[in-house]
């Protein structure tokens, strides 16, 4: 902290503009239907989910393919893949958020790509593709961690 | 449990994906929220920030052309900014703790870990609503008081001009007692350190342990 720095108070805060109690506060059925409204844009889920694969597909097969600088093309992967992740656990899909984050620690940390990397990176693709093809929600249950753990092994076989 | 009203406070949503706008949104409905705008992109929003007199923004990271750090540092410090002193919540999957001290410096008011849930949201909100902070100008950094708690141990000198007396709303100790159990619900945040080459020395924080660094 400099020695100039400064202390402001804004001009308003949200206690002006909120009350504590009394009809319409959140209390915890609010909370509960929120959570409801979260379970039941689910279905909806599955659609998006797909609708992300295609790009996903779309930016590996750039990659694979090299169209473009390296750089960009894994960031191609990186987004959709961390879009993925975000999304899965948020909608019970908690499986898909293990496995997009996997892919998007493997492709952050890539400086180039050759056949190896392309390899292994489908491997996480064709993952995502069971999950939504199976509709793995939650954390896949035995055909989930199945699925983990035949992940770990094919990764460090390729 | 009865809470706050959040039914007169606006909310711009900025997230690119549009299937977690309307995630977000559908909570804030459910939630009570009333006035709600969305914008796809950092530009968008600031854009929209010049008609709509946002209370809370809710902002993802990863956008483009503009990400949500750009757009918090425009909203901030920007010549043109409508409301640089709204409270921003951003939200997002990198949870590594280089990434939240970013976001802390960049001028965010809180930070809230993807996956999301209806709770995790909530108690964000809640926590800026009992815990109204002072803004700092000092160098080039303008945005919420970073040092949030008050150290009773510190002995160094105290460099601020400007005396804590002098702060309405003191900043007092904050949002230890609002932490929230949306990893506990959800399960950890934390990313792969496993085989597949997970970078050990940046693992993924939870959102407990996200609101114990940026509150300690």
């Amino acid at each position: 902290m400099s020695d100039d720095s400064e202390i402001i108070t804004p001009p308003s805060n949200l206690q002006n503009k909120v009350e504590k109690g009394g009809p319409g506060a959140v209390d915890l059925d609010a909370i509960a239907r929120a959570e409801k409204v979260i379970a039941n844009l689910a279905g909806d889920y599955v659609n998006w989910a797909k609708e992300d694969l295609v790009k996903l597909e779309a930016a590996y097969k750039n990659l694979k393919e090299g169209n473009g600088e390296q750089k960009e093309l894994l960031l191609g992967v990186f987004n959709v893949a961390h879009d993925m992740k975000g999304q899965g656990g948020s909608f019970d899909y908690e499986l898909m958020t293990a496995v997009g984050d996997k892919l998007c620690r493997l492709v952050e940390k890539l400086d180039k790509v050759g056949p190896k990397e392309v390899e292994k990176i489908r491997i996480y693709v064709d993952a995502m593709q069971v999950i939504i093809g199976h509709k793995l929600n939650g954390d896949g249950g035995k055909e989930g961690q199945q699925l983990l753990m035949g992940l770990e092994v094919l990764v460090q076989k390729s | 449990m009865a809470d706050y009203n959040l039914s007169r406070l606006n909310f711009l949503i900025v997230d690119d994906n549009k299937h977690m706008r309307a995630l977000v949104k559908s909570i804030l409905h459910a939630l009570g929220v009333k006035s709600i705008l969305e914008a796809g992109d950092g530009a968008d929003a600031f854009k929209e920030l010049r008609h709509f007199p946002a209370d809370v923004i809710i902002c993802d990271w990863s956008m483009q052309p503009l990400d949500g750090l750009d757009f918090v540092r425009m909203v901030r410090t920007g010549t043109d900014s409508p409301n640089p002193f709204v409270p921003i919540i951003m939200l997002t999957g990198h949870t590594e703790m280089h990434r939240v001290m970013e976001a802390r410096d960049s001028g965010v008011h809180e930070f809230l870990a993807k996956p999301i849930s209806a709770k995790g949201i909530y108690s964000r909100i809640r926590t800026i609503i009992e815990n109204p902070r002072p803004f700092i100008r000092a160098g080039i950094y303008f945005g919420p008081d970073r040092r949030r708690k008050e150290n009773p141990n510190y002995n160094g000198p105290e460099r601020r001009k400007a005396d804590k007396g002098e702060v309405e709303g003191s900043v007092g100790s904050i949002s230890d007692k609002l932490k929230d159990d949306t990893n506990k619900d959800k399960g950890s945040n934390k990313g792969s350190d496993g085989d597949d080459g997970g970078d050990a020395e940046t693992p993924e924080l939870s959102q407990d342990e996200i609101n114990a660094l940026l509150n300690g």
